[in-house]
């Protein structure tokens, strides 16, 4: 095990190192800034009426017309540049093996090794979980820092902080379930990430659209999004529970797919 | 006990055609080579050995464990070097060795510094920055520092210099005489028949031969080149057994491969004949030695010639009409007594 978890090292420690600064330097902006710039959002929903309904879907309820303080800090945590960090991190990581693998051929050398395929999916998981914890924690650091500049009235409260990326931990751990089973299953890496990239983005989209359409909201239990509201989690103080579970759920699900797949199928890189 | 044992190992990717039936045994310390053209399933067999492709049907085991169901304890004794080598673009040399080391739960550095010194490679250069013949190296020294009791190699010497090509059979021939076995996949007739001890031929995914190189070299037609005087004619009958695959000034026959022709230089094609005679030639010797022709070259017994002549249909599509004048037997007609 001690080989392969070098061999993860040596190929993902640069990424995961620009991924930590990238997420800790636009959480501190994003802390710092988001006050600021909401504080006059009633101006550009008169001017721009579809950005309502898109804050609305990110936060998960009714912003009004005035955001308020806690309202802000949770757009912080479904910034859209924020999302979009974690989960680069999570395709470029996840659907590396063994769809990237395979891709470029070099399954035939680490397949030949004289390792389980089950060793090679934990050690890549492990990997998966450290460099998430890694990141995320980098990203609250950034916010904590910040904070410190932050008016207090408009500061996240700690505990809330935690909650909300319990929450978001739960999510990172879905997607990247996700994404393990879609490398599983497919010898091109494009394709894998080119999937977990429709999903995601038809999560956004039916959450959107669940604010005008009915049929939408009928489904939008299918959306990973539904189960990330951290508004909610902010003005109740309460953990996500039932949330979680299903995200976690869907992760466990996802994941031990992959296994029982990669475990299984031939690889043929030729 | 074999080291490796496959017994009616069958394998397709859907519609397209893998391995059928694929039976082959290895002992141990034996050099054992794997011949067929591009396509014909070498390299299927050596990944369901490897544990990368699951067969459909059939057995596969290498010392004495199924192949798939115990893979990661085989390839403790296991060196493979594939036969499209392609590795991690930050591996060095080092490094990888680091890894394997890790791995193995030993120390490979000392026996990897002495290969990479043997086959002229810098341990630090990261792979991105190698040619193909280095990479190669790279790939053949982790194979090799790990001092496997098996080596499975796949056509391993593509795109090494004909310097460390050598430098890899004289290491081949020493792994071998310490009792280690190898299975040598292959195209280039020449080195299979310089290394090793057995081969089997694979054409379209079925073994169609397999057997000692010398039963092979017993069985493999000599090609007798014959230079006839500026004004001779050929002689109007040959000796029984000898096969007439390319004579001057006569009509007919069916027309040869173009490639039976290329070992006449062009200006001589209208005073040569080309003969082939397989098994004992004494008769043919006695028979030839009456005769005064300007010049004869017999060669020695040929893999190569077994070679084509099992993958004859093959290679049809490259049959094309003598260029001289002159008539030639087609060869392919042999393909079926080999197989």
């Amino acid at each position: 095990m001690r080989g392969l978890l070098s061999k993860i090292v040596a190929e993902v420690l640069w990424p995961v190192l620009w991924f930590c600064l990238g997420l800790f330097v636009i959480m501190g902006l994003l802390t710092a800034l988001l006050p600021k710039v909401l504080g006059n959002i009633h101006e550009v929903f008169d001017n721009m009426p579809l950005v309502k309904p898109l804050i609305t879907a990110l936060l998960g309820v009714d912003p009004g017309n005035q955001i308020s303080a806690q309202l802000s800090q949770a757009f912080l945590w479904t910034h859209p540049t924020l999302l979009t960090l974690l989960w680069a991190h999570e395709l470029m990581y996840c659907s590396r093996m063994p769809a990237g693998e395979i891709d470029r051929g070099t399954a035939d050398f680490l397949l030949c090794q004289p390792v389980t395929r089950v060793q090679i999916f934990l050690a890549e998981s492990i990997g998966w979980l450290v460099s998430g914890a890694v990141i995320l924690s980098c990203g609250c650091a950034g916010h904590l820092l910040a904070s410190g500049f932050v008016h207090p009235e408009m500061r996240l409260p700690f505990r809330s902080a935690l909650l909300v990326l319990g929450n978001l931990a739960a999510v990172y751990l879905a997607v990247g379930g996700l994404a393990f089973l879609l490398s599983a299953c497919s010898d091109r890496r494009g394709r894998a990430v080119g999937i977990v990239f429709a999903v995601l983005l038809l999560s956004f989209l039916l959450n959107f659209l669940a604010q005008f359409q009915e049929w939408a909201k009928s489904i939008s239990w299918l959306s990973i999004m539904e189960y990330y509201r951290p508004a909610i989690v902010i003005q109740s103080g309460l953990f996500p529970t039932s949330d979680v579970q299903t995200l976690l759920g869907l992760a466990a699900f996802s994941w031990t797919t992959a296994l029982v797949v990669f475990h299984r199928r031939s690889i043929c890189t030729v | 006990m074999s080291v490796i044992e496959t017994s009616g190992l069958t394998m397709s990717y859907g519609a397209r055609r893998g391995i059928q039936d694929v039976s082959l045994q290895i002992e141990a310390g034996e050099i054992f080579g794997f011949l067929g053209p591009n396509g014909a399933g070498k390299s299927t067999t050596i990944r369901i050995l490897m544990g990368l492709l699951r067969a459909s049907a059939g057995r596969a085991c290498i010392f004495g464990m199924d192949c798939w169901k115990s893979g990661a304890l085989i390839r403790r004794d296991v060196g493979y070097v594939a036969g499209d080598v392609r590795l991690y673009p930050w591996l060095t040399l080092n490094r990888g060795l680091k890894i394997l080391s890790q791995i193995h739960g030993r120390s490979l550095q000392s026996e990897g510094r002495q290969l990479a010194e043997r086959f002229r490679l810098e341990p630090d250069l990261s792979v991105r920055k190698m040619s193909r013949g280095n990479r190669q190296k790279v790939a053949l020294v982790l194979a090799l520092a790990t001092r496997p009791w098996l080596l499975i190699l796949d056509e391993p010497t593509s795109g090494l210099d004909p310097l460390i090509q050598d430098t890899l059979m004289v290491c081949l021939r020493d792994l071998a005489a310490e009792g280690r076995t190898i299975l040598f996949s292959s195209h280039t007739l020449s080195e299979v028949e310089s290394l090793c001890d057995r081969i089997a031929m694979i054409r379209g995914g079925r073994i169609v031969e397999y057997d000692s190189l010398t039963s092979l070299k017993a069985r493999a037609p000599r090609r007798i080149q014959i230079l006839l005087s500026p004004d001779q004619v050929p002689p109007a009958e040959w000796p029984d057994g000898v096969r007439v695959l390319w004579q001057p000034q006569q009509s007919g026959g069916q027309p040869s491969t173009q490639r039976d022709l290329l070992s006449i230089p062009p200006g001589l094609l209208s005073q040569t004949c080309l003969l082939e005679v397989t098994g004992q030639s004494s008769e043919f010797l006695k028979w030839i030695a009456g005769q005064e022709f300007a010049d004869v070259t017999i060669g020695a017994p040929s893999l190569d010639i077994l070679f084509r002549g099992c993958y004859a249909d093959d290679e049809d599509e490259n049959r094309d009409a003598p260029a001289g004048d002159g008539t030639a037997i087609d060869t392919s007609a042999q393909s079926g007594a080999v197989t």
